[in-house]
């Protein structure tokens, strides 16, 4: 295939017609887009519309929009979940991410780069036995080495890795041990369920350490210049360019292990509006058009040649209330608040119907969510009421904070703002700008805060540790309980997957009747692509993978 | 000073008489260019409208009704609702209210601090004392308040201060203030060298009363020209920083917030939650553009001789 993707097409009225609307649209997008309009029309293109190009490629330091996909196509890991047809759309996938007792580690879950594995039944090992004659970009054999050198990063730098190595409870580098030139384990002085449920996680992908090591220096032993720039790794794509701001190209491997991709090159674009990214979709100057608002799906829902799988997926929007801050620190007023919140009618104007009611406490897609203990049904009456019973009959004054560069926040806010004049509650809304967001959640500061998130792992014990731990990063509502806390660490501690639900149900019990949040709702995934785009797989990190993509001739 | 007064009084007619005359005569302008007419009913009817919302506008500005959520204009809300079903008629009403003020108080706060240090500074200038020095380096410190770009500089300034109508007021004084120090001076400069200045000097007026009595009176008709004009660019502004998210906190009815709050919907068809606020914003902006070019004619001597040769 040529890598220039115009050369050789014939000229049809048709092409001149996509390309002037291409053109008209490249009015309002940076003009580096300009350049690659006609490039969507291709076979083995594939043109991504995104909000940002990747700031990083070093999953251990950035987790801004784009990074993944990109640490998607350059690495692979050592499982994955297998595929399965998604149940809601036909032609898309889905991993299967449910409980499987009668398979090995109770997951359907298969090699990727390891041919085989050995789980533990107490979770306290993993044995891996690797692929053989599997080539990184730089042409070096994947080793155990590489497995080896990969976690010693973690334990090296810290930051997120840390956060990965505690949750599995690997407390030293030892615990990684080489067995052989492919034989590779991990090993851990208490069980773990999660052993084999991390490992296709984004966050563990395996590094080329030959190449990481010929770059790496005194000042910098783990490679962190040369990773946050370019890759070196397993994966089925290589990075072509990245010029920040503008776009990111990716060139298939024909040396990839299972076969060159059916995409060749995938141009990752930054359009930073998402009206300008549906536009460009529909005028077909882009493929995939990502992050679209509610309303720009629902228009494009009927667009010719546009296409969008709307599957299930494990984001989550709520509001954290902040338990340390009053009179959040009272549980009455935390359940006032979910009694007043209209959440239907959120569904139906800012979500356009859409999402689905948060009705729990974690993904609705992960296996032992449980919605029986749901009982905030609007009702201000009954939020009232509560208010009284709490000692605030006349209601109060507090904050709402939302992020700017989220769209679909303020209206949100704006509707809950006068709900809540309904029981006296006067709430004044604090825009915070998208580049601060984060940092004004994970200060703890705000009475009430939005928060958009998804626990990656898809584990009923991991996504409750997440958010309500009270030791967790992420707990950002400051929620505590000492008998959530309890559970919490008892099912980190068992590989008995029946045992660990029934904890965690009675934690989401608790959990749902102290209300830490307001709960909004579950967005869905909204795939928008051109219609002749096959292989649209949802994943739980929410994010494409482009050696899933075909395209029909 | 008070004899060239007084013969002025004795030459001049009566107040009332005198008062008639120059209504007359500003009638008379009206029709003669009636583009000023136009600027005068637009910012009288917004100031009217601004005023008298509460008791004209159909719903609350403030009450989202999630069940008439982005409905196109029809009988019960003739401009449509927005994305939280709130009516975009009773916000666009409600809207002079705070662009308004908060253009009023920022322009009337610049004008008095500008003028001020800008008579202190021309009256002080080319002295050769330490005031002299405290008058340069205020320049200077314009020249470099000056060298930023204005909207840049009001942001910057509002997330200092935080985000509310006080810090967009001291924003839009302090961005415009450099403006009525220059032409204050510049005033200053060229009456303090005419003679009843001398002769109050003279006759042993201290150096404030010469200014505010003899100096800053005389010196005011181009500040008050400009007030017009920068209130509708402080319109602008305002609504440039609510557009940006640095203005007022939503959901206040403000033009620029809801702006920003419809632009997002006018690429998937729903044009009027942004369209309809951009229109009122556009016709108050041109209104006291009008208005300023209005009062430039009025207040300049020579240019109302030419009006007035004209007229008769």
């Amino acid at each position: 295939m040529t890598d220039n993707p115009i050369q050789g097409l014939p000229v049809r009225r048709r092409d001149v017609l996509k390309a002037g609307s291409a053109l008209a649209a490249g009015a309002v997008v940076p003009a580096a887009l300009r350049a690659t309009e006609a490039s969507a029309a291709t076979v083995s293109t594939l043109v991504i519309a995104a909000p940002a190009t990747p700031q990083s490629l070093d999953s251990n330091f950035d987790v801004s929009l784009g990074t993944f996909e990109a640490v998607a196509a350059l690495y692979d890991n050592l499982l994955e979940f297998a595929p399965m047809p998604d149940p809601k759309v036909g032609g898309a996938f889905r991993e299967d991410i449910a409980d499987h007792p009668d398979k090995q580690a109770g997951l359907n879950v298969r090699g990727k780069l390891c041919e085989s594995f050995e789980l533990d039944p107490a979770g306290k090992f993993i044995r891996f036995q690797l692929r053989q004659g599997v080539k990184s970009n730089w042409g070096n054999e994947l080793t155990a080495d590489d497995v080896k050198w990969t976690w010693d990063r973690k334990f090296g730098l810290q930051a997120i890795g840390a956060f990965y190595l505690s949750t599995l409870g690997l407390e030293k580098p030892e615990g990684v041990k080489v067995e052989g030139k492919y034989t590779v384990s991990i090993n851990l002085d208490n069980p773990n369920p999660l052993l084999a449920k991390l490992q296709p996680n984004l966050y563990a992908p395996i590094y080329d350490s030959k190449k990481c090591k010929e770059v790496s220096n005194a000042d910098d032993p783990w490679a962190r210049k040369f990773i946050e720039n370019n890759s070196a790794g397993f994966g089925p794509y290589r990075l072509d360019s990245l010029t920040r701001g503008q776009q990111a190209i990716f060139k298939a491997r024909p040396d990839y292990y299972r076969g060159k991709p059916a995409i060749d090159t995938v141009i990752f674009k930054e359009v930073p509006t998402s009206a300008t990214r549906a536009s460009l979709l529909q005028g077909g100057a882009v493929d995939i058009a990502q992050y679209l608002q509610p309303l720009e799906v629902m228009k494009l829902r009927g667009a010719p040649g546009v296409t969008i799988d709307s599957v299930a997926s494990s984001f989550m929007i709520w509001l954290e209330l902040n338990a340390n801050i009053e009179p959040f620190n009272n549980v009455k007023v935390r359940q006032a608040m979910n009694f007043a919140f209209p959440q239907e009618q959120v569904l139906k104007t800012v979500f356009q119907g859409l999402g689905e009611p948060l009705t729990g406490c974690m993904p609705n897609i992960y296996a032992g969510f449980t919605e029986k203990f749901w009982k905030y049904k609007y009702d201000p009456m009954m939020a009232k009421a509560m208010l009284k019973d709490a000692g605030f009959p006349n209601g109060f004054k507090t904050s709402l904070a939302y992020n700017a560069g989220d769209p679909v926040q303020e209206p949100i806010a704006i509707l809950y703002q006068t709900a809540l004049r309904e029981i006296g509650v006067e709430l004044e809304l604090k825009k915070i700008p998208a580049a601060t967001f984060y940092n004004a959640v994970s200060e703890r500061k705000q009475p009430m805060i939005f928060y958009v998130d998804s626990p990656w792992c898809p584990d009923i014990g991991y996504s409750m540790t997440l958010y309500f731990n009270s030791g967790s990063f992420v707990n950002y509502s400051n929620y505590k309980n000492d008998e959530v806390d309890r559970l919490l660490k008892d099912t980190a501690r068992t590989a008995d997957q029946a045992a660990r639900v029934e904890m965690m149900t009675k934690a989401q019990e608790i959990v749902m009747s102290e209300a830490p949040w307001v709960f909004i709702a579950f967005p869905g995934y909204h795939f928008a692509h051109r219609s002749n785009l096959k292989g649209f797989t949802y994943y739980t990190s929410n994010n494409i993978r482009f050696q899933d993509f075909s395209r029909d001739a | 000073m008070a004899t060239a007064t007084a013969g002025a009084a004795q030459a001049a007619p009566a107040p009332k008489a005198r008062g008639g005359q120059r209504l007359r005569f500003f009638l008379a302008v009206l029709r003669a260019r009636p583009a000023f007419a136009v600027g005068y009913a637009i910012v009288s009817m917004t100031v009217l409208i601004g005023i008298i919302a509460p008791w004209i506008v159909p719903y609350g500005p403030l009450v989202a009704d999630p069940n008439v959520y982005l409905l196109p204009p029809y009988a019960a809300h003739i401009l449509g609702t927005d994305g939280t079903g709130m009516d975009i008629f009773s916000r666009v009403l409600f809207a002079p209210r705070v662009d308004l003020t908060i253009a009023v108080l920022g322009t009337l706060l610049s004008a008095c601090i500008g003028s001020s240090i800008g008579a202190i500074v021309g009256y002080y200038e080319g002295q050769r004392t330490w005031r002299t020095a405290i008058a340069t380096f205020v320049m200077r410190s314009t020249d470099v308040l000056q060298a930023f770009p204005v909207f840049v500089f009001a942001i910057a300034l509002v997330a200092v201060f935080g985000q509310s109508v006080r810090s967009i007021i001291l924003a839009i004084a302090f961005v415009n203030a450099p403006i009525y120090l220059r032409l204050m001076r510049s005033q200053v400069l060229s009456i303090r060298r005419m003679r009843y200045v001398e002769a109050a000097y003279v006759a042993g007026a201290s150096d404030i009363s010469i200014l505010v009595r003899h100096i800053v009176p005389n010196a005011m008709a181009p500040v008050l020209s400009q007030l017009s004009v920068n209130i509708g660019w402080s319109v602008l502004l305002t609504a440039g920083l609510s557009f940006v998210g640095a203005g007022v906190v939503a959901p206040t009815p403000e033009w620029g917030s809801m702006i920003a709050m419809g632009f997002q919907n006018v690429v998937t068809g729903q044009w009027w939650p942004s369209v309809f606020p951009g229109i009122a914003l556009g016709l108050t902006v041109f209104g006291f553009a009008l208005v300023g070019a209005s009062i430039e004619v009025l207040a300049d001597p020579g240019r109302r001789r030419i009006l007035s040769g004209s007229l008769s």
